[in-house]
């Protein structure tokens, strides 16, 4: 499951598996993002290679715009996997404490 | 015996004043509400129609509503007699529903003479008149015959009127007091026979090496005839699973002498085949003609892990196969037991446990169970919950798979008994399952995962590898074959660590393990979505290797984890927090 939605100050928070199955869901409402948001990963248990596919298509479209996507709590495991997909050098990551 | 109802109305003179006829009624009624068996109650209304209406003879023909007929249930020295609604004077009363005065019955041409005939009585006048209940019920039709001085008046009518509605009152109390009564009777026999029934079940699983053996029974409240065992036999497991045709008492008590009659037999040391004739042509003379009881009879050898059986009527059987992922479905061997004598019958059938199969027993019951839009549970749902636990206890298993009937009902109510019966051969440390060439099955494939992880107890600091790993190599094939087939994974433990394979069906060669890295060091606007996958998991797992099998056109993808390549790379990570839920 994954549940994608609009926390308080403008932060998205997502929460489960984004897997290629749920990325869809991730797909549709990131793409109707604008500006700099904040994606709260807190709950995010699981991502694979659709999911971070996902979050690239969606920092590139934002950085054209003039906007980023900046990602926040990440777990330990998602923080490795990112670390292996060189996305720690083009998104502004925060990891859980 | 003296009427106490005409006791009530001798006081009153039925020549006087209204006022003192209505008393005569109140009296009737109030006499009427004793609590008297039908026949008793019968007698009282048709004294106090005779004292009342100062008649000679009188009778009551109860109505028969499920055949429209009267029933003439007491008449003072006459005959029993049905007649239906509509013929005659009794029947025309009660189709109208209207009193009928006739003064001269020979001069009537509804009136039937061969009471008459027969009796040697004379019929002069009558009166006729429809027990109508409060509700506006039909409960039968009253008959006065000849007043002692001439014929019935409008006056006599009125009373009778008068007097009919108490009398129909009073029969309808009576006729649904002994409805209630008899099923009283009825519910406490059959909870004797259900009582009976479940004494003979096992009360202990016999311990059988190498084998998880678990049986279950749950009673309908009210129907079914279901019974199973498992016991030790010689070197053998005898496994039985039995459904009596019918509802009620009978097929409880049939299934119940039957399950008794295979213990004799077996532990007289019949072979398999006499004691399925035997037990048959016992049950045949036994049963009645229309009764008879499908039933599986098998004997499980543990040694060569073959079930030789017969399955009279009793369908269909589940085989678990552990290595295909999926059931075998199997016939009847031959018609039910108890239909009809047998001099000979047909050899048994024989089927192999592999490791971690699953023969599977399981009463209509379950088949059959109907859901609130009258739809049938069936077969393809209790293939997909053995896919899904199969490694589970099969006690577990058993309850999954109940809890997945009731689930399914919702709410509606279990008709028919449940039996359910599993023979499981242990091997665990490997399963297998087939996913539909779906991303949407990656769900599905996370659940088999963990519940094989779960049973397994392995290290849950490795799901996270294996399920990324697996995702990968499923989606990369889900997206870059064309066969239609869907993808098995097979799970298997190795030492602390896990095996997993997925293959591919129908594909020609390709080698996704030779792909090369993704260029990660890219800035962004040069890297693309997708590409990662392999990337990834070369990064998160010990080993992953290609295979492919030409004449089977057969691509298979092996990769392997153990927690110690975990434990280098996250050193000094707290222990544990991989293992977040789905």
């Amino acid at each position: 499951m994954l549940v994608i939605d609009h926390g308080s100050e403008g932060v998205v928070v997502i929460r489960g598996r984004l897997d290629a199955a749920q990325s869809p869901v991730a797909d549709a409402f990131l793409g109707k993002v604008q500006g700099v948001v904040t994606l709260d990963c807190g709950g995010l248990e699981y991502v694979s290679s659709a999911g971070l596919g996902v979050l690239l298509k969606t920092q590139k479209r934002l950085l054209a715009a003039g906007g980023k996507l900046r990602l926040t709590g990440v777990n330990r495991h998602v923080m490795e996997l990112l670390g292996y997909a060189g996305f720690d050098q083009i998104f502004e990551i925060e990891p859980a404490r | 015996m003296q009427s106490q109802v005409a006791a009530a109305i001798a006081t009153a003179d039925p020549q006087e004043l209204v006022a003192r006829d209505m008393k005569a009624i109140l009296d009737v009624a109030t006499a009427l509400a004793a609590p008297f068996d039908l026949t008793t109650m019968l007698a009282e209304v048709i004294s106090a129609a005779k004292q009342v209406l100062q008649a000679d003879r009188g009778s009551v023909w109860l109505y028969d509503a499920k055949c429209d007929e009267l029933v003439l249930e007491i008449a003072t020295q006459m005959k029993a007699i049905r007649v239906p609604a509509g013929a005659g004077l009794v029947g025309t009363c009660a189709r109208n529903r209207t009193i009928i005065n006739v003064p001269d019955c020979y001069a009537d041409p509804r009136f039937d003479s061969t009471v008459d005939r027969n009796s040697g009585y004379r019929t002069r006048c009558m009166l006729t008149l429809p027990l109508v209940d409060h509700k506006d019920v039909l409960v039968g039709v009253m008959q006065v015959l000849n007043k002692r001085d001439g014929v019935f008046d409008g006056k006599d009518e009125a009373m009778a009127t008068a007097l009919a509605a108490q009398c129909a009152v009073a029969l309808q109390r009576v006729q649904m007091t002994e409805a209630l009564v008899e099923g009283e009777r009825l519910r406490q026999e059959l909870e004797m026979a259900r009582t009976v029934q479940m004494s003979t079940l096992p009360s202990v699983m016999p311990h059988i090496e190498g084998y998880s053996v678990f049986g279950a029974f749950q009673p309908a409240e009210l129907t079914g005839g279901d019974t199973y065992d498992v016991a030790r036999v010689g070197d053998e497991l005898l496994v039985v699973l039995a459904d009596a045709t019918g509802h009620g008492i009978a097929p409880a008590l049939s299934v119940t002498q039957m399950h008794a009659m295979l213990r004799v037999v077996f532990h007289m040391g019949s072979k398999l085949q006499d004691a399925v004739v035997q037990v048959n042509n016992q049950l045949a003379d036994w049963l009645a003609d229309d009764r008879f009881i499908t039933a599986f009879i098998g004997l499980l050898d543990p040694r060569t892990h073959r079930v030789r059986y017969h399955s009279a009527g009793q369908a269909p059987i589940l085989h678990f196969q552990a290595a295909r992922g999926d059931c075998a479905l199997y016939k009847p061997t031959s018609f039910p037991l108890g239909a009809m004598r047998l001099a000979t019958l047909r050899p048994s059938v024989s089927l192999d446990m592999a490791p971690g199969d699953i023969l599977v027993l399981l009463s209509d019951g379950i088949y059959e169970y109907q859901n609130a839009d009258g739809e049938d549970f069936g077969v393809d749902r209790v293939r997909a919950i053995l896919r899904a636990h199969q490694w589970k206890p099969v006690a577990d298993l058993a309850a999954a798979l109940l809890e997945a009937v009731e689930t399914f009902a919702r709410g509606a109510a279990q008709q028919d008994d449940i039996t359910v019966v599993l023979v499981r051969r242990d091997a665990p440390h490997h399963a297998v399952s087939y996913f539909d060439r779906d991303v949407r099955a990656v769900g599905s494939i996370v659940d088999f995962t963990a519940a094989f992880f779960t049973h397994e107890a392995l290290d849950p600091r490795m799901r996270q590898a294996v399920d990324l790993t697996l995702e990968e190599i499923f989606t990369n094939m889900v997206k870059y074959s064309a066969s239609t087939a869907q993808v098995r994974v097979d799970l298997r433990c190795v030492g602390e660590g896990v095996e997993v394979a997925l293959t591919d069906y129908d594909v020609d060669a390709f080698d996704m393990t030779q792909a090369p890295d993704a260029n990660v060091a890219l800035p962004i606007e040069q890297r693309k979505p997708g590409g990662l996958g392999l990337h990834l998991i070369r990064r998160v797992v010990d080993s992953i290797e290609y295979a492919y099998a030409p004449d089977t056109r057969e691509s298979r993808v092996t990769f392997r984890k153990t927690p110690k390549s975990d434990e280098k790379r996250g050193a000094g990570a707290p222990p544990g927090d991989v293992s977040a839920g789905h």
